[in-house]
Order: C-alpha cells, then sequence, then structure tokens
C-alpha cells in the first residue's frame, strides 16, 4: 500500500453480458497523482470497465471505493457529482447548441444551478467560470459555433471542457487522441500531461506510442482481467503483454 | 437594425395587433373574428405544452388532452361545487392538470421516443374513457355548464366574462403572461438543462444532470401550460366536457406545435394561428379539409423543418444582416 489513497480502488468487479464476461472478478488500486493508463487487445473489457466506474450500466458484483465510498449502485450524475467525470470513446456534446451554451450549462449544472426564472446568461459567475473553461481547452475563438460545426478534435476539446466543469477529482479518458491528425494528437497529449498534474487521470488509448509517452503507470486487460501492470519499460518487456497482443510465436 | 433589435420590435408590433383586435376587427364587419382570436390564443398554449416537451426536451406527447382535461374540469367543477371566483378556479385548473401530469409523469418520462408518444397516448385514453363513464361527476360526452364568475368584483366594479372585451383582453393577459414565463424559462438554467437533455441525454447524466427529474420537471410544466389552456377554454365555451380529452385533441396540438415550429417561443402561436385561420376558411367549404391539413404539415416537416416561426426567424436575419446565417441564439430561442 501507498501512503496516499489510492484515487480508485477496485475489487472482484465483474460484469456478465448473457453469459459473456465482459469483466471478471477485476481488482485493482490506481494510485493517486499518477496518470494510469489502461490497454488491452479490443474486447477486453475496458469500456464496460468504465462504463461500471461511471454508474452507466450496473455492475453484477465487486466493489469500487472512491473517495472512502463504496460507488457501486449510485446512480451516473450522482458519480459525476461525487467527482469522477469521463469522456466518450465516440465525443459526444451538445451538438445543438453553442460551445460557449454547452460549457455553462455544465458549470450551471455543476453549481446546483437550476432556477426556471433567471436568465442563465446573466448570472456572472458562471459566465467567468464558462469563459476560464473554453479559454483552458483553446476553444476561445469557437465560443459562438454551433458545436456540431467543430472539427473533430475541437470536439474532442470541447467535450474535456464538459468533464473539466464538474470540477472533477478523477478524470477517465476514453480513447482521447483517437481519430486525431498528428497536431490534434499533440495538443491533446499536451493538454491530458497538464491536467495530471492537478487531477488524477486514467485513459484508455489504443495508440502505444502516445500511452508509453505520457502513461506513469499502465494496467493491461485481457478477457476482463488484469493481465500485467507496471511501467512502460515493464509492460514493454513483458512477455504475456506481448502474448496477449501478438499471439504465441507459435500462431505467427 | 440587429436581428434582436429586428425581434423585439416585431413582438411589440404582435402584441399591438393583438390588443387592437376588439376594435378594429368589428370596426371592419368581423366581430365573429374575435371569438376566433380568442380561441387561437387558448388553443396556442395548448401548442406550446406540446412545443415544450417536443422543442426543449425531446418527448413527443400524443397525451396533451388529458391535462386540457384536467384544467377545465378543475374550474368547472370547482365552482359548481364550492363557488369559488375567477382566479381561484383558474388556480385550480392549474393545479389539476399539473397534479396529473405529475402523477402520470412519474411512469411516463422513464420512456423516450414511440414508447414515450404510446404511454402519454394510453394515459389520455385511460381517463377519457374514465370521465365518458362517470357521467354523474364529468357529464360525459354532453359535458358541464356552469356560469362564470366575475374576474374582479371590487364593490360594485365588476369585470364580467359577458362583456366580449373584457373576455377577450382577461385571456390575452393570461396568455401573453404564460408566454412570458414560458420565455424566462427556456432562457434560464432549467431551460438550458431542458436542452442539454434533448441534446445528448447520456453527455446530460455525465455532466451531473439528473435527466429523470429533468423531464419530469418539463413534463409537470407542459402539463400546467396545458391546464391553462383548458382553464381558459372552459371559461370561453361556459362549459366542460369530456370529448376533450380524446387523443383527437393531443393530435391537433402536435399538429400545430409542428407547423408552427418546435424550440422556437411563439412557434406555438403561429402554427395555432395559421391552422384555425385556415379551418374557419376552408371547413365551410370544403369537408375535407384536413387532407389539406395533413398535405400542409408534411410539406412543413419536410422544407421547413423549423416550422413558420423557424422561417420567420430566417426572414427576420436576413434583414438584419443581409444574408441567411446560423442563429446566434440559436441553442436558446430556437433549436437549430
Amino acid at each position: 500500500m501507498s501512503a496516499a489513497a489510492p484515487a480508485l480502488s477496485i475489487s472482484g468487479l465483474t460484469k456478465r453480458f448473457d453469459g459473456l464476461v465482459a469483466v471478471d472478478g477485476l481488482s485493482i488500486d490506481l494510485e493517486s497523482g499518477k496518470l494510469n493508463a489502461v490497454i488491452g487487445p479490443n474486447g477486453a473489457g475496458k469500456t464496460t470497465l468504465f462504463n461500471l466506474i461511471t454508474g452507466e450500466i450496473p455492475a453484477n458484483a465487486g466493489r469500487i471505493m472512491f473517495a472512502g465510498r463504496d460507488i457501486i449502485g449510485l446512480k451516473p450524475h450522482d458519480i459525476v457529482r461525487r467527482g469522477i467525470s469521463r469522456t466518450l470513446q465516440i465525443k459526444s456534446v451538445f451538438g445543438g447548441l453553442t460551445v460557449m451554451d454547452n460549457v455553462r450549462i455544465a458549470v450551471l449544472t455543476h453549481e446546483r444551478m437550476a432556477s426556471p426564472f433567471r436568465s442563465a446568461r446573466s448570472l456572472r459567475s458562471a459566465a467567468r467560470r464558462t469563459e476560464e473553461l473554453i479559454a483552458e481547452v483553446g476553444l476561445s475563438e469557437h465560443s459562438q459555433d454551433l458545436a456540431s460545426s467543430l472539427s473533430y478534435g475541437d470536439v474532442a476539446l470541447l467535450e474535456l471542457a464538459l468533464a473539466l466543469a464538474a470540477e472533477p477529482k478523477l478524470l477517465l479518458l476514453d480513447e482521447p487522441v483517437c481519430g486525431m491528425g498528428p497536431q490534434e494528437t499533440e495538443r491533446a497529449v499536451n493538454m491530458i500531461r497538464k491536467l495530471s498534474k492537478r487531477i488524477d487521470v486514467v485513459l484508455i488509448e489504443h495508440d502505444m506510442e502516445v500511452v508509453f509517452d505520457i502513461a506513469d503507470y499502465i494496467m493491461v486487460m485481457a478477457q476482463g482481467s488484469v493481465l500485467a501492470t507496471g511501467t512502460a519499460s515493464e509492460i514493454a518487456a513483458n512477455s504475456k503483454v506481448q502474448e496477449a497482443y501478438l499471439g504465441t510465436p507459435e500462431d505467427e | 437594425m440587429t436581428t434582436s433589435g429586428l425581434r423585439i420590435l416585431f413582438s411589440v408590433v404582435l402584441l399591438l395587433v393583438l390588443v387592437a383586435v376588439p376594435y378594429v376587427l368589428p370596426a371592419l364587419g368581423a366581430t365573429f373574428w374575435v371569438n376566433i382570436v380568442s380561441e387561437i390564443l387558448i388553443w396556442s398554449l395548448l401548442a406550446a405544452s406540446v412545443n415544450l416537451l417536443l422543442g426543449y426536451v425531446g418527448l413527443l406527447s400524443f397525451g396533451q388532452a388529458l391535462y386540457f382535461g384536467f384544467g377545465m374540469y378543475g374550474v368547472v367543477l370547482s365552482i359548481n361545487t364550492w363557488g369559488v371566483g375567477f382566479w381561484p378556479a383558474l388556480a385550480i385548473g392549474v393545479i389539476a392538470a399539473s397534479a396529473m401530469a405529475f402523477v402520470t409523469g412519474i411512469f411516463a418520462v422513464r420512456l423516450t421516443w414511440h414508447y414515450f408518444a404510446i404511454i402519454t397516448v394510453v394515459f389520455s385514453l385511460i381517463f377519457y374513457f374514465a370521465a365518458m363513464s362517470t357521467k354523474w361527476l364529468t357529464g360525459g360526452d354532453d359535458g358541464l355548464s356552469f356560469t362564470p364568475p366575475p374576474v374582479l368584483s371590487i364593490g360594485s366594479f365588476r369585470l364580467s366574462l359577458a362583456d366580449a372585451e373584457v373576455q377577450y383582453y382577461t385571456i390575452l393577459v393570461i396568455v401573453m403572461a404564460c408566454f412570458a414565463l414560458k420565455y424566462l424559462l427556456v432562457n434560464s438554467a432549467l431551460g438550458l438543462r431542458f436542452m442539454a437533455v434533448r441534446e445528448n441525454d447520456r453527455r446530460a447524466a455525465l455532466i451531473g444532470i439528473n435527466v429523470y427529474f429533468t423531464r419530469l420537471a418539463a413534463f409537470v410544466l407542459a402539463g400546467a401550460l396545458a391546464g391553462v389552456s383548458g382553464a381558459l377554454f372552459a371559461f370561453f365555451g361556459r362549459y366542460a366536457s369530456a370529448s376533450y380529452m380524446f387523443y383527437h385533441v393531443s393530435g391537433e396540438a402536435v399538429v400545430w406545435a409542428i407547423v408552427g415550429g418546435t424550440g422556437s417561443l411563439l412557434g406555438p402561436l403561429a402554427g395555432t394561428g395559421a391552422l384555425i385561420v385556415f379551418r374557419e376558411l376552408v371547413s365551410t367549404a370544403w369537408e375535407h379539409y384536413l387532407i389539406a391539413v395533413g398535405a400542409i404539415t408534411i410539406l412543413v416537416v419536410m422544407f421547413m423543418p423549423r416550422g413558420l416561426a423557424g422561417g420567420w426567424d430566417a426572414l427576420i436575419q436576413r434583414a438584419a444582416t443581409g444574408k441567411a446565417g446560423t442563429s446566434e441564439t440559436a441553442g436558446v430561442a430556437e433549436k437549430a
């Protein structure tokens, strides 16, 4: 056990879909203050793991301890309020609204503001926070554009701003650079690295170059459980991991 | 002139026209049309109820007539049973409609899309048949009549609905107040939550919005709007009838809302106005005029997805900026 409490402590987590075991008794402590990455072949259960952590699908068994409490059984919006935000593999924002309104809704929701009579735009502190967040992800010049008109990379940045509006303690990123060009990837990687200095970050990523570049600690999943954990160099040298990705030498 | 300047100007002109109706129309020899305008104003609130759900939270209800009916009966039964005044009767009608929307909404907003549409029809049919068969209470198809109490009574000063002008302005003031409240609502933090749920309910939950309660809040508020509509219609017609709870009435409100433009504040007024005027002009000459209404609806859906109000708004923007463009307020006042 490390001295600091883990960012997330998972034990015996299990999810079955009609006979298929997507997550199989998974147990792991993710250390706080580290940039954690989850990798693994397709169908390993990585996204299912995220869906279980955010309460979007119910678990069959197990515990997920976050900030001193088991969050299994809580609703997604409750889990967000407790400090876990996430982005999705297929970037997900409010397409028909402006960038500004997208972020404003997230800020107002975080501030528990739901008055039916006061004009949302007249709320000063929320407006300031909204502008800060848009500036932080570098979308200031697009703030009046409809979210549906943004480029793919900008949508990903907007989604990140929505996740950050909730002031999360733990941020889950599902394939943050998937589908991005080299420049967008570099911008996103720099942002993630910066964020991980103040927020615990767990990311799922298929781009191994990115993972080995930025992750402090890597967890390899295969068939719903933990295959290996360790630093980038430990994982790169692990023969079990090579097998999972490349198959055994006999298969080649 | 800026886009918002033109919008404000248009709203003011519209209001002045509506205020002038009881003077101008009789002077033109069209006294009968004052009542048509009253009817348009009243029904536009039922269309606004559909508009709030469909345009702002993305739920298509085919059962808003149920809450219209509760508004009607709330007024008539409270006056006939307890002899309450105008405003308490109106309040009771709206509260009855909202309470019913709350109870049915608890179940209905668990569903979305066609499942939601079906459950709202089912609820309205259940209560339609219940109202039809409890003739001792509701009067069934024949309905219940009543004598409306005065709108205002101070000493010997009385404002009575029997006076055509009092009736028209009472309706106008209440309907405009409802649209003003709806304007505040859709521009508020709660209104933004509605739109977040409409745009993407998964992301809405992931930024901490309780999607279920947000939908329930919208459903109750839409029920209240339908309730005001029903209550006013009871005062206007001096009676309540179970036949107004039939899904045919709900369906008409959906058509008005869609033709007028969902997700636009004054769309319901435009759609209801256009189609009721069309009905009045054409139905006397052509019995099957509803075929044309159907064709109009299909054409609007295909070529003007934002409805009459959306088309009008595009014109205003073109006038203001010299070109068609995306609205700077697309997220708030209109659905893009």
